[in-house]
This record gives structure tokens, sequence and C-alpha cells, in this order.
């Protein structure tokens, strides 16, 4: 899946994504990345996660380690915090409900379309 | 890895690093510096990846990222500055102490421009309610002064100016708001 993803979902749901993703493992911000396009989300950006990140551990749903690189400079691990843990399970409870509703909305029936050009 | 990262790799990248570091004036230096290491490292990991151009371009322009970074950091709506603080903090007595210097200088122009030859004490009350009298003390035309002081009311416009430009009352209000939803914005 690499089509393109609306922008203002995504930001909605970009939290959510980034604790499950860390609840699965500990991850650095590039593997974040990475891990993120190779769930389908190829057009979230860099400049995007790291922030978010960022904004997750002043919330203290995320906690961080240094850990040294043999590639380079040392690499900022981040993990959940029992808060995080807590966040998730209410991200992903909201985000089932949210779906669910939508879903509903989206399965009625609906008249016939008019035809293009009439 | 298959990017080789070379020295002008490693200058576009420290670049975007130092340029982001100078928007960031308003976070704590502890917090500054840590986005500094960890943007560094990322990109660099991103530029052999992908390459340097690329990983620029997905981290966005500096103006950008940082903008993301203090929402981050301090919260989303109006938001105090220190370094509009500090600026006009540290300006402003220049500019007033100019301005009155070259004001008690005209005045001083204006007592030789009558007697090039001035003998005596002459007391200038200086710019109303923001300067104490100032006090020359001329000796056929060579003049030496007693400047005068800012009024209580100088400095308290000058904290005052403090305050408004660099909008440190939000400093109050940014520390009470806190986070609710994990679906929040970035």
């Amino acid at each position: 899946m690499t089509s393109s993803h609306d922008p203002q979902l995504l930001k909605g749901v970009l939290s959510l994504l980034l604790l499950h993703l860390l609840a699965e493992r500990e991850s650095y911000g590039y593997e974040v990345v990475r891990r993120l396009q190779e769930a389908g989300f190829a057009d979230v950006l860099e400049g995007s996660v790291y922030p978010a990140l960022a904004r997750l551990e002043r919330e203290e749903r995320i906690a961080t380690r240094l850990v040294p690189s043999p590639s380079g400079p040392a690499r900022k691990y981040y993990r959940l915090t029992p808060a995080g843990w807590h966040a998730l399970r209410a991200g992903s409870t909201a985000w089932a409900r949210h779906t669910s509703s939508v879903d509903a909305v989206l399965a009625r029936p609906l008249p016939t379309a008019p035809e293009e050009g009439s | 890895m298959s990017h080789t990262i070379g020295w002008w790799d490693r200058v576009r990248i420290e670049r975007l690093v130092w340029t982001l570091d100078q928007r960031l004036y308003d976070l704590p230096t502890r917090s500054r510096v840590a986005i500094r290491r960890e943007v560094r490292a990322n990109l660099l990991e991103a530029a052999a990846d992908v390459g340097t151009t690329e990983a620029l371009r997905r981290v966005g322009g500096s103006g950008q990222l940082a903008q993301r970074y203090l929402v981050a950091q301090l919260g989303e709506g109006p938001r105090h500055s220190w370094v509009a603080a500090f600026w006009f903090g540290s300006l402003t007595p220049f500019v007033l102490n100019f301005v009155f210097g070259e004001a008690a200088d005209a005045y001083r122009q204006g007592v030789l421009a009558v007697d090039p030859h001035a003998d005596g004490t002459f007391v200038w009350p200086g710019v109303s309610y923001l300067q104490t009298p100032t006090t020359f003390t001329f000796a056929d035309g060579y003049a030496t002064q007693l400047t005068g002081t800012w009024t209580v009311l100088t400095y308290l416009l000058w904290i005052g100016g403090t305050i408004v430009v660099g909008r440190l009352w939000r400093l109050l209000t940014s520390r009470i708001r806190r986070p609710d939803s994990v679906t929040h914005t970035v």
C-alpha cells in the first residue's frame, strides 16, 4: 500500500501509530520512519515524525535512552512508558469506535448516482 | 546503506542542524542540544540510506521543522518568545541612552551657540518623566556634565516592554496547559 493518505487524517492518528510501533519494539527516530513507510505510510515525512516523538516524550508517554551506533552518532531509542501503554489502549479503543461509526454510515445504500454530463 | 556521505553532505546536514538550532532559542538549552544531536544522527543515517538531498527534503525546511518542534515542546496556541524579549531588553537601553545622549548634546551645543565661551553651571531638566536633570558645568566653552539617570517610569517601561514584546505572561498559561488526547495533532 503506497497510495497517499489524507494528511489531515494522518495528523490525527500519527501519535497512535507511533505508540503502537514503539509498543511492538523499541526504535530510534529514523527506524520509526522506515517502519511507518514499510507499513504503507510512505508519505509520512521525517519532519512530522521527529517532532511527534518529541511531543510524546514531553507528555511522558515514551522514554528514551542513548545507544552507541556503529555507523555514526549515538541513536536515541524510544520505548513506551506505563502512561504510553495506557494512552495506546485508550487511543486504540477510540479509533475502533470512530472507524466502526464511519463504516456504519458508509455502508448505507445510496440512491443511483446521476450520470456524468446529465 | 547505499550512499557514501562526503564532506559536502556533512556541510549540508550541519547547515540544516544549526539553522534549526537558531530557530529553537525559545526552548531550554538541554532540549536544543538533544534535538540537534537527534536530528543530526537521523539525517546522517537517512542520507546514507536515500541520499542527502532526499533526506533533507523529507525533513523539510529548518523553519517548518522548528515550528513543529516548538509546538511539540511548548504546545499549541500563542507562545512566549525569549528571543524577542532578549532583543528588546538588551537593545532598549542602548537606544534610550543614545537618544538621551543626543538630546543632552543638543542642549550643550545650544548653550555654546549663544555663548561660545560660556562659563557657569546649567541644568537641563532632561526628557520629561524619563530622565533626571543633567548638570553642565562650562568653563570658557568647555563643558563637563553630570548625566541624568533613568527615572522609575523609564525602568518600568523597559521591564514592561520586555514582558509585552516577549509575551512572557504566556509562560504562566503554558505551565497550566496539559495534553489531553493521544490523537492530538502534531
